[in-house]
């Protein structure tokens, strides 16, 4: 049973890949410039999902991690105007350093107090970007010199590639032996520390690898946009729109995140005709799949699967 | 080249004249229609439209509008300026009062060669960007006083009503909000603000996010100054509650743009009275013969007066159709063109945009035969206009009991 | 003087932070629910009380606003937080997980619903006493000090039902043993329509309260549930006088902040000695592991 559900997720992962790949060849720019940041937002939901599902931490904010990739690849454009690449890599390395931070107090704190720490960890940081104004741009923006490219579609591969990427590699993880002993660790600690497996190690190294993620992710983002600012990646409404994402997607299937992602930026989109309305309508949405349907959309695709 | 090739290259320049007839002009709105400043640029744009197609369109083209809302983030301003322009195929934008904002615009429109107005940023950085990088930028236009010319209005009317009046006032505490546009406005301040006499005594920046002003207003009352002059805009409602609350005895002076618009009396139960602001146009004032019929339609269609940001836009509709009907063409380069040939009369004075050898490349001209505002105090429920003298008329400054005047 | 207006300042301040997270640590003590739509809740009891001071004066506005702040606790109640606990499909150890996103996104609903019925623009509830009082020199609206009587009066009537009710009691007895209640014969259901109803009174308050003294807009819902959150977590989930302490202990360390520092910089010390405390102290100041 097994094997078959493995090679029908496969197959339509394949499909809907091959479907993102053809699409430019179909649709206007306009609908490649909604689905570019939906792709970036997917990785963000992937990395939460790793953390969440896997790991068992509540993660508040994954725009941490985001945010000091972003601000770290874009202030070091706009100070230096180094090359994109080298930006890139400066602002991925501040998230995995701000992943590791994160990961200590997750070691020692559990449930809720590790979640206020997530919180507030947003909370510094905007705070941060306020009072540094002068770097960051203050309130609403930083605004860089470089964007990657000008022409949706090659933003658009740019964007599909790496998310499908960082898909194959966090969903590899996730069903690898390491994965597993995670899965463990998140779920039962002292079982898995009698069993011998050490928690604190896969921990840390779940924090690293969705910081990096998130974090690379915040850093392509900024070059795309053309802009930081912390109602884009920092803000609170951000992170909790990156766990709404994945909840809906369906926890712990971390591809799940991809739809729940692209759905919720489309939702955005398509009921932007109703101005303020439309997050309420979409937040609402949210709320009734989380009540009738907390599997989430792939999760409870693959539940009936496997039922049946 | 073969016959064959030309024909349908020939098709292509005679369609557009055809279609030309009856395709409206379609220009995009991006504004926070949930902040009072915000919602007054679809609206304001809105009369303008509304009145334009009444009479028959430009050209016999209508003026169609599509509005979307940013919630003042840049990023969802970036997608629907996308979305205006590759999906609507709109001719221009008419976009945000916030300067981040704009700012996260500027390069955009640039890059989707769409010419697009400000009808409420301020910051100086607009301009000088263009100035810096014309080919790219050169689609942007600051469609409202740059923070500097603000901070010129400011002192010129402090001088007037503060200085050389029974006042005699001598000192100040600048107090702006930590935001993008009050940068240039501060920088301003702190250069004429001793030029007309008042000294600075202290220069407060706080977050757009402070909502209790105690030891602002405290540690202001203790440096003892004569006046606060005021730089705010995302806070409004809260100083000036507090202010009247905590009965602090030094009068406000200066920008204050959420009380442009007549809700802001009922939204601090009336503790605005006695504060003096900055406006480009009041519903009271003709600054020209357009303003006053505009704010009454206003009033008449929202219930409300038109927040600052509401003349502007009204106004950008008219030069924007006025500009598509002198290039001729919905062409973006030759809108540009058109736009910086721009010589209107609006309901804010006369509009004229700096040329590509200014250093504020596409400002709005501020001066007296161009756009110069006016200074407004709140008496009763009601602006009053109190500068320049022209519209002052026999109005004079009323401070409620609370504010300790030292003449 | 400055140190006197500094104790005047934060005093009131503390008072109302305190109201604030009062209810929230209860409703965590007795039913175990972080309610992140507690913003939102203070938010609609703050805004019913301005739009309805207009027609019916302060005093009914204020009312009308504790009247809100109710039925929105129980709306929160029904339809959001029961029926997650009630839900067969939600595994017994995620139920956590779920009422905090699930609170969260109606938080966001009723923001987004009171940014689009009146705007993002920041509202002031009508004061319920005009006018400013001396205190040993320094000028002081009537209105904080009676801010600060109120709120120091409804945590008075919190303790005295707590501790001198039989339901009050009960309550008590649910954030200790749950189970133990039960046997007893206690309906846990009508415990927690209780703590429900409490908490909207709590909620109610605080928001009028707020309202009246600083003004809320609905960008404000998300920072006031963080700030509760964040003393409640500070002072030990669960205990009121733990979260009354921390609320007093980051009410002054923000007003000597901002008199001493600046303004600007006024929520960094008080985040700062939460990650601390966190980090050393996990249970809070007064709280139990």
């Amino acid at each position: 049973m097994r094997g078959i559900l493995g090679s029908r997720l496969f197959w339509g992962v394949l499909g809907l890949l091959l479907i993102a790949i053809l699409l430019p060849l179909g649709v206007s720019g306009y609908i490649l410039g909604v689905l570019i940041p939906a792709y970036y937002f997917a990785v963000f939901a992937m990395s939460w999902d790793l953390l969440f599902g896997f790991a068992g931490e509540v993660n508040f904010g994954p725009t941490f991690l985001v945010g000091l990739g972003a601000y770290g690849a874009g202030i070091l454009d706009a100070e230096t105007g180094w090359p994109i690449a080298v930006c890139v890599v400066f602002g991925t390395a501040m998230a995995i350093i701000g992943g590791v931070l994160l990961a200590l107090p997750a070691l020692r704190l559990s449930g809720p107090y590790f979640g206020l720490i997530t919180l507030v960890a947003v909370l510094l940081l905007q705070q941060m970007v306020t009072v540094f104004a002068h770097w960051t741009g203050g309130e609403i923006g930083l605004t860089v010199p470089d964007v990657l490219s000008i022409d949706d579609n090659t933003n658009y591969y740019f964007a599909l590639g790496f998310m499908a990427i960082s898909g194959l590699i966090l969903f590899g993880l996730s069903r690898s032996s390491a994965g597993l002993i995670l899965q463990a660790c998140g779920q039962d600690p002292v079982e898995a520390q009698a069993l011998g497996f050490n928690v604190a190690k896969h921990k840390l190294a779940a924090f690293c690898v969705s910081a990096f993620f998130s974090g690379l992710a915040g850093a392509l983002l900024v070059f795309y946009y053309g802009t930081a600012s912390p109602g884009t990646v920092i803000d609170l409404a951000v992170g909790v729109q990156v766990i709404i994402a994945a909840v809906l997607g369906g926890r712990r299937t971390i591809l799940g995140a991809i739809l729940g992602a692209v759905f919720l930026v489309c939702a955005g989109e398509v009921l932007r005709p109703l101005g303020q309305l439309s997050t309420f309508v979409v937040s609402a949405f949210a709320l009734v799949v989380i009540l009738f349907v907390p599997a989430g959309f792939l999760g409870t695709l693959l539940h009936r699967r496997s039922e049946a | 080249m073969s016959v064959m090739r030309l024909l349908p290259a020939l098709a292509v320049l005679a369609l557009p004249v055809a279609a030309a007839a009856a395709d409206p002009i379609k220009i995009g709105i991006i504004a926070e229609n949930s902040a009072i400043s915000g919602i007054a640029i679809p609206n304001g744009a809105q009369i303008a439209a509304d009145e334009i197609n009444a009479k028959g369109g430009i050209d016999g083209r209508k003026i169609e509008l599509v509005a979307y809302d940013d919630h003042n983030s840049a990023a969802d301003a970036v997608r629907a300026i996308q979305r205006l322009a590759t999906q609507d195929k709109v001719n221009a934008v008419i976009a945000s009062y916030t300067s981040e904002v704009a700012l996260a615009l500027e390069p955009w429109a640039g890059r989707l060669k769409m010419p697009t107005i400000t009808p409420g940023a301020a910051s100086d950085d607009i301009s000088k960007r263009i100035h810096a990088d014309y080919d790219h930028l050169k689609y942007f236009f600051h469609g409202y006083l740059a923070s500097s010319f603000l901070a010129s209005a400011t002192c010129d009317a402090a001088k007037d009503l503060l200085v050389d009046s029974k006042y005699h006032m001598k000192s100040a505490v600048i107090m702006s909000e930590d935001a993008a546009w009050t940068t240039p406005l501060d920088a301003g301040f702190i250069e004429c603000l001793p030029k007309v006499g008042l000294k600075v005594l202290d220069h407060i920046r706080m977050s757009p996010d402070t909502t209790d002003f105690t030891p602002i207003y405290n540690g202001i009352e203790g440096k003892k100054p004569d006046v606060i002059i005021t730089g705010i805009s995302h806070v409004g409602v809260q100083p000036t509650v507090q202010w009247a609350n905590q009965q602090v005895p030094i009068p406000q002076f200066g920008i204050s743009s959420q009380a442009t618009s007549s809700t802001f009396w009922k939204d601090t139960n009336g503790a605005t009275e006695g504060i003096v602001l900055q406006l480009v146009a009041v519903d009271s004032v003709p600054s020209t013969p357009k303003t006053v019929p505009f704010a009454q339609a206003y009033i008449k269609k929202y219930g409300i007066t038109p927040a600052y940001s509401g003349y502007g836009a009204y106004d950008e509709v008219y030069y924007i159709a006025d500009a598509i009907h002198r290039a001729g063409s919905t062409d973006p380069d030759k809108m540009v063109d058109a736009l910086e040939k721009t010589d209107w009369q609006g309901t804010v004075g006369q509009i004229r945009f700096f040329g590509k050898d200014n250093p504020s490349t596409h400002a709005m001209e501020y001066g007296k035969d161009a756009v110069s505002g006016l200074f407004v105090q709140w008496q009763d429920g009601k602006q009053v206009p109190i500068w320049p003298a022209s519209v002052a008329g026999s109005n004079t400054l009323k401070f409620p009991g609370f504010v300790k005047l030292t003449n | 003087m400055l140190a006197l207006q500094v104790l005047i300042d934060g005093f009131a301040i503390s008072a109302l932070y305190g109201l604030g997270a009062v209810g929230f640590t209860l409703m965590f003590g007795v039913s175990g629910v972080l309610n992140l739509a507690h913003g939102g809740t203070m938010l609609v009891a703050a805004v019913v009380a301005w739009l309805a001071a207009d027609t019916v004066g302060a005093l009914g506005g204020a009312a009308a606003g504790l009247a809100a702040g109710m039925a929105t606790a129980f709306a929160t109640y029904f339809l959001v937080v029961r029926p997650i606990q009630r839900s067969r499909s939600i595994p017994r150890e995620e139920t956590e997980i779920f009422v905090l996103t699930g609170t969260l996104l109606w938080g966001i609903m009723i923001q987004e619903a009171v940014a689009y019925f009146t705007t993002t623009s920041p509202h002031t509830v009508r004061p319920l006493i005009a006018g400013v009082t001396e205190i040993a020199g320094v000028r002081t609206p009537t209105n904080e000090i009676l801010t600060a009587v109120l709120c120091w009066a409804t945590i008075g009537a919190l303790w005295l039902l707590v501790n001198k009710t039989k339901a009050g009691k009960a309550l008590l007895a649910a954030s200790i043993n749950p189970r133990g209640l039960t046997l007893l014969g206690y309906e846990l259901s009508n415990i927690h329509l209780l703590v429900w109803a409490i908490y909207g009174v709590l909620a109610g308050v605080a928001g009028v309260l707020l309202g009246a003294f600083l003004g809320v807009s609905s960008d404000n819902a998300g920072t006031l549930t963080a700030s509760a959150f964040s003393i409640v977590v500070l002072g030990g989930l669960g205990s009121v006088s733990g979260s009354l302490v921390a609320a007093y202990c980051v009410g002054y360390l923000e007003t000597i902040t901002s008199y001493l520092i600046s303004p600007a910089y006024r929520n960094i010390p008080s985040l700062i000695l939460l990650v601390a405390v966190v980090y050393l102290r996990p249970q809070g100041l007064l709280g139990r592991r």
